[in-house]
């Protein structure tokens, strides 16, 4: 059985997108979130092994959606999904609690290896 | 301090280092005189050491131990080496490996099992070790406790986002020991313009074998130097020859050759789905990119070459004009590739002699005005994504947007009905060829004021130029221009069965295009995205494809400078370092195609002009 993801951002474009990736590479897709508050209420319950979160969520960021995650559960495995040119909110993420970072458009292989570094 | 993040290193690097002391043993048994590969075994096998004992595998840790000191009493003189050394040796590794691959199934340690080798490798080493102390054992090597050491960290120059590569990199060096002396400061991390270098006093127990290891775990990590490596590091990169451009340009122009042979060998891999093939189509990938990353970086010069002539121009120029100026540059230390460089400096020129002639008033009208008789003009140079936004900033008195709507409407370049000129009509009215408000003709800037130049030139660099100006407080322009000529990463996009590159320099995010969020903004059709309206382009319309869309669209945004526009188009098909073909634009082409390029499948594509389409 793979590891579970829970999959936040509020684009059904982009979701769809990293659950391709995700399911793909052998990863099950427990859960998605369009917003920060949604991200931690499904954190809660689903309790995945690792969370990707976009930066620019409505309600709730994606940033402080990662501060309140990790401070329920310090081990909690957070990817960042950025865009270019977000270098300051990347660093404001990792200081957070984020583990790692895609930046978009994304590559599937850059996805990957992210997450590979996120769980290794 | 949480080591089970570090286990599969640990493990991956142990069995490489333990397939590499096979090798050796194997070479040394042919000839048992040499000393190289005692050499080579005693290394490994420290590594090994270092990493068990930090790691808490005892068992692996003092076989590695005995055995090192058995391998150091050989590299001593003070064992002769004979095969029976060379076969215990091979014993010792044997063992190692066992031990390693109980850790890597994750099976408790069996202390007793290697008794016997154990008091074979001291018995051999004339028991000199005695029982292993491994705090007071470690090797001569490199392994003490505790030792605080410089560490440098470069992140690939090509990396999006270094800042937060950087820092996830600090953050692996957290999790090893005490970290000190970040520089530059980790606010640093934040910025567009951090370089990717950084260097940090890292306090702890683990070898520097170990510590790389872990910061390039981080991933997009270039180069790390410990200890006194870094000081090497440093000397050898102040070490510099002169290379003729000519050369640097020729090597450009074979990697961009490479660039595209290689992304038509990953096409062709791809769809061979032979394993063998995509690895080395891709081992062949990482190589070129990262030759392409020195080559570029061989290229880059600092931004301040050219800034450092302007001084002296400007100051002998106010004096022709009677005015007093001071000329400020910042950013200096920006770098530009060489080719891009060498074209800024005629249109930065432009806009230095127009804020000069037009900008800066007379000393007498400065002081009449409340300001400074000195008047300044400020240069800057700011990393912006993948381009360098270069400003030219003066404190005169702004442009005369009434003086350019009354000529603009003389001449019918403006209808009756604008009132109002936003800073992009002012460029558009300004970069008019031979437009001129100037009632006199000057000597410096002339009948016309150059800005027409300027944005040619930009264009032509794929870059942009843009103004700001408030009367009475001064004027900023803003020239735009990719770090680079040659080579340019882009995102590929198709439409119908045509496909277009956009520099990904220009791409903020990729969304989907819903018609249901669609409205209007001043009679434009617009997206919403997170509560803003972007102006939306659709390539379909603007390049005049027939037929039916698919439903599921995508929105590239993109973001020149401020302005944004959602390009719609039907497909996205990834990214591609593309190579930027010399471009003469055939009749009636539309403007906002910019230039051409062979895809990796071999065929031929058009670049969008991103600045042309906001």
């Amino acid at each position: 059985m793979g590891h579970s993801v829970l999959v936040c951002d509020d684009a059904i474009f982009m979701r769809t997108m990293i659950s391709d990736i995700l399911s793909q590479a052998g990863f099950e897709i427990v859960g998605e979130a369009e917003s920060g508050v949604q991200a931690v209420q499904q954190y809660r319950s689903l309790r995945p092994d690792l969370v990707t979160m976009d930066i620019v969520m409505p309600d709730m960021g994606g940033i402080d959606a990662v501060r309140e995650i990790c401070k329920e559960d310090p081990s909690a495995r957070i990817l960042m999904c950025s865009a270019m040119g977000q270098q300051a909110l990347v660093v404001e993420a990792i200081q957070a609690g984020a583990k790692d970072f895609v930046v978009k458009p994304f590559q599937p292989s850059r996805v990957l290896e992210a997450v590979q570094r996120v769980l290794g | 301090m949480d080591l089970s993040k570090y286990a599969a290193l640990f493990l991956a690097e142990s069995r490489e280092h333990l397939a590499a002391c096979n090798q050796s043993l194997l070479e040394w048994e042919r000839d048992l005189a040499a000393t190289e590969p005692v050499g080579n075994l005693f290394r490994a096998i420290h590594t090994i050491k270092g990493m068990a004992a930090t790691m808490g595998h005892d068992t692996v840790a003092a076989l590695a131990h005995r055995t090192e000191s058995l391998l150091d009493a050989v590299r001593g003189g003070r064992v002769a080496p004979s095969p029976d050394v060379v076969q215990l040796l091979f014993s010792a590794v044997d063992a190692l490996t066992t031990a390693v691959g109980r850790v890597g199934r994750g099976e408790a340690e069996d202390d007793n099992e290697h008794g016997a080798l154990l008091a074979d490798l001291d018995a051999a080493a004339g028991a000199a070790a005695g029982p292993a102390d491994l705090a007071d054992q470690a090797g001569p090597a490199d392994t003490a406790p505790l030792r605080s050491r410089l560490v440098e960290v470069v992140i690939r120059p090509m990396a999006p986002l270094r800042g937060g590569r950087a820092l996830l990199a600090l953050r692996r060096a957290e999790a090893l020991g005490r970290v000190q002396d970040v520089r530059p400061g980790a606010h640093m991390f934040e910025r567009d313009d951090f370089d990717g270098r950084f260097t940090f006093r890292l306090t702890g127990d683990l070898d520097d074998g170990m510590v790389e290891a872990a910061i390039r775990a981080a991933g997009d990590v270039e180069q790390v130097l410990v200890g006194d490596a870094v000081q090497g590091g440093s000397v050898a990169a102040r070490r510099q020859i002169r290379v003729d451009l000519g050369r640097l340009d020729a090597l450009m122009k074979q990697v961009g050759e490479l660039v595209v042979a290689r992304n038509r060998l990953a096409d062709i891999a791809g769809r061979s789905g032979e394993a063998a093939l995509g690895e080395t189509s891709e081992r062949i990938a990482r190589l070129v990119s990262a030759m392409q990353g020195e080559v570029l970086a061989a290229r880059m010069n600092p931004v301040a070459e050219v800034f450092d002539r302007f001084p002296r121009v400007a100051r002998d120029l106010a004096r022709d004009l009677g005015k007093q100026v001071r000329i400020d540059a910042e950013g200096g230390s920006i770098e530009l590739d060489r080719a891009v460089l060498d074209e800024i400096g005629e249109p930065l020129l432009h806009l230095i002699r127009n804020a000069l002639d037009h900008g800066i008033e007379s000393p007498a009208d400065r002081i009449a005005a409340g300001k400074p008789a000195e008047g300044r003009v400020q240069l800057s140079a700011t990393r912006e994504r993948n381009t360098v936004a270069i400003r030219v900033s003066d404190d005169g008195r702004g442009i005369d947007r009434a003086a350019i709507l009354v000529r603009g409407r003389r001449d019918g370049s403006i209808g009756p009905d604008v009132t109002v000129l936003s800073d992009d009509l002012l460029l558009r009215i300004l970069a008019r060829a031979g437009f001129s408000t100037a009632t006199r003709v000057s000597g410096v800037s002339g009948r016309g004021v150059g800005i027409d130049i300027a944005v040619t030139r930009a264009r032509a660099l794929g870059g942009t130029l843009s103004v700001t100006s408030e009367q009475g407080k001064g004027t900023t322009w803003t020239l735009r221009v990719p770090l680079t000529l040659a080579i340019v990463r882009a995102l590929l996009a198709g439409v119908g069965d045509e496909r277009y590159a956009v520099p990904i320099a220009f791409v903020a995010e990729t969304v989907e295009f819903d018609a249901r969020q669609v409205s209007a903004v001043r009679d434009r059709e617009a997206m919403v995205v997170r509560n803003h309206a972007i102006p939306t382009v659709h390539l379909r319309r603007e390049v005049g494809i027939e037929g039916n869309p698919p439903a599921r669209r995508p929105g590239i945004i993109l973001e020149v400078g401020e302005r944004r526009a959602a390009l719609v188009v039907d497909r996205l098909l990834g990214q591609q370092d593309i190579v930027v073909e010399p471009f003469e634009a055939p009749d009636g082409l539309p403007p906002f195609l910019g230039g051409a390029t062979i895809l990796a499948d071999g065929a031929p594509a058009l670049i969008l002009d991103a600045a042309a389409l906001v």
